[in-house]
């Protein structure tokens, strides 16, 4: 009886994982499908490195890839610093209050809607650009990204304490043992021992700013244009996606967005494929 | 209070998660002899040891009272009081653990990382001070010709006899050793105590065993640690010293 409720359960478990993995694939197979008029016409690698200019019959997605790719780089640079400084004072540089405090904050943090993050950036962070540098309207890629810092940060805060807690706690105990102080420790021991799980922290960071939609629709700007600066407005692939689907349907603007997902779908897989084979070396090498 | 004392212990209670594991202990260390601490596993011997360097601190749950006080130039100082330095205090009271816990890093950089934490950046003098601390524990014939070799290469044995030289490289007046041959086999272990009569003229050691043998083999002093106190035993041939949870080797 035991073994047939055993055997059960193993199926159920497999029949869940196979659904998982093939909804993953399923979703790529839908996009190519859609997207294969403009594969098949040649056009895909032409809407990469084209503009959009609707009314002159060009629908490429460059300007967005570009305003997908210099928020998310941007959000995640300025994430990292701050992640990696609060990963180590939960972990072990701060008092144990403080420690606790923080962690709470942050868990709470991964919890929050996105969209309340973009209510924030509208009304507090992007009058504070606008006054700060007298330049535009505040909505701009400085604004995107530094909001976007802020979402991602829990994740890879999150993900910086797990691999600091990972750190065998014999190798802490010898630091302690020669009366190695907090930052020693860390500098010496903790951060050569956990680097590789920061870079998956810092990969899972990058992969989420990329698929971000709200805050960057709510507060770059939504301009169609390469920005040249970090005060010019961008719009994302994510963006460009939600806003030709809320006003049209079967024109070659919407055919267009199949792109925005197969490149978003690509962006992604690459970020986990990073994901995957880094923490196959890092399970490899763990002490 | 007698000149030769190194370490006073004074009503020392330790409690882990509200179970009190030392009672009101109170003893004293002589300068550089050899005290065996033995009783049953669990009670709290290697718990005692991390009172002295203070590295229960790392612990959470834990709670301690009472008094240590080492000598230092030749006066008492009180290891817990808030002036007194902690990276001072383990700097002179090195600790050696039950597994070896060498770092993931070279052989020689293992050596060199207490003398780099203290700030020192002259090469030559760290490079002659890991030479002096490898040969200390007998360790530099073995590794003279791989001393960039990673150093979790080295065999058990070699692996807690670098330990113990990492601890001496920073000349520490009092040295802690937890079981210092509980993971290692019969020939290594005996290395080991041979090492430690050698260290025994400069250093006040304090070793936490389990076996017979080598306490009455190695030991000037055997303290019986039960109930959470310490009883003193008479040191004798492994017959005479009839204590509880101790193996013959």
């Amino acid at each position: 009886m035991i073994r047939i409720y055993e055997k059960l359960i193993e199926k159920l478990l497999l029949f869940s994982a196979a659904v998982s993995a093939s909804v993953t694939i399923l979703i790529f197979g839908f996009l190519v499908i859609l997207g294969l008029p403009i594969i098949k016409g040649g056009h895909f690698f032409h809407l990469l490195t084209e503009p959009w200019s609707p009314y002159d019959g060009m629908y490429g997605i460059y300007p967005m890839v570009i305003g997908t790719l210099s928020i998310a780089f941007l959000g995640v640079l300025f994430g990292f610093p701050l992640s990696l400084g609060c990963a180590s004072l939960i972990s072990v540089l701060g008092p144990k209050p403080v420690r606790r405090f923080l962690k709470k904050v942050v868990q709470l943090m991964t919890g929050i809607p996105t969209v309340i993050y973009g209510f924030v950036g509208i009304f507090l962070l992007v009058p504070f650009i606008r006054e700060l540098f007298q330049e535009g309207s505040g909505m701009c890629v400085l604004s995107a990204s530094l909001m976007l810092a802020v979402l991602v940060s829990p994740t890879m805060i999150l993900f910086f304490i797990d691999s600091f807690d990972q750190v065998p706690k014999s190798y802490l105990d010898a630091v302690d043992s020669i009366g190695g102080s907090r930052i020693q420790k860390f500098l010496y021991v903790i951060l050569p021992c956990a680097w590789k799980g920061v870079l998956t922290g810092l990969i899972l960071g990058l992969g989420r700013a990329l698929g971000d939609t709200l805050i960057v629709l709510m507060i770059a700007g939504n301009t169609v244009q390469v920005p040249g600066s970090v005060m010019d407005s961008a719009r994302s692939l994510t963006s460009q996606i939600a806003l030709v689907m809320a006003a049209d349907y079967e024109s070659p603007e919407f055919k267009s967005i199949f792109t925005c997902g197969i490149v978003l779908y690509l962006f992604t897989t690459i970020v986990v494929i990073g994901v995957r084979t880094l923490a196959m070396t890092r399970r490899r090498s763990r002490p | 209070m007698s000149d030769a004392v190194k370490i006073n212990v004074y009503h020392l209670d330790f409690s882990y998660q509200g179970h009190r594991i030392l009672k009101n202990v109170t003893t004293q260390f002589e300068e550089n002899t050899l005290t065996a601490i033995v009783g049953p596993s669990g009670v709290g011997k290697s718990t005692f040891l991390t009172t002295i360097n203070r590295l229960w601190e790392t612990v959470p749950l834990a709670d301690m009272k009472g008094n240590v006080e080492i000598k230092f130039n030749g006066c008492f100082h009180d290891v817990y009081d808030q002036s007194f330095s902690l990276p001072r205090l383990r700097r002179s009271v090195g600790m050696v653990f039950q597994t070896p816990n060498p770092l993931p890093m070279s052989i020689y950089k293992n050596v060199a990382f207490p003398l780099k934490l203290t700030g020192e950046k002259d090469k030559k003098l760290v490079a002659r001070n890991v030479e002096k601390a490898l040969k200390r524990a007998y360790l530099w014939q073995e590794v003279k010709d791989r001393l960039t070799d990673d150093a979790n290469l080295l065999s058990g044995g070699q692996q807690q006899r670098l330990c113990i030289a990492r601890a001496l490289v920073l000349e520490p007046e009092i040295l802690l050793l937890d079981e210092p041959t509980s993971s290692l086999d019969s020939r290594a272990a005996m290395v080991i105590e041979e090492l430690l009569l050698t260290l025994r003229p400069n250093c006040t050691l304090i070793v936490v065993s389990h076996y017979l043998d080598q306490v009455s083999r190695i030991a000037d002093r055997v303290i019986e640690l039960s109930d959470g106190r310490f009883l003193e035993r008479p040191l004798g041939n492994p017959s005479q010293l009839r204590v509880s949870g101790l193996h013959r080797t």
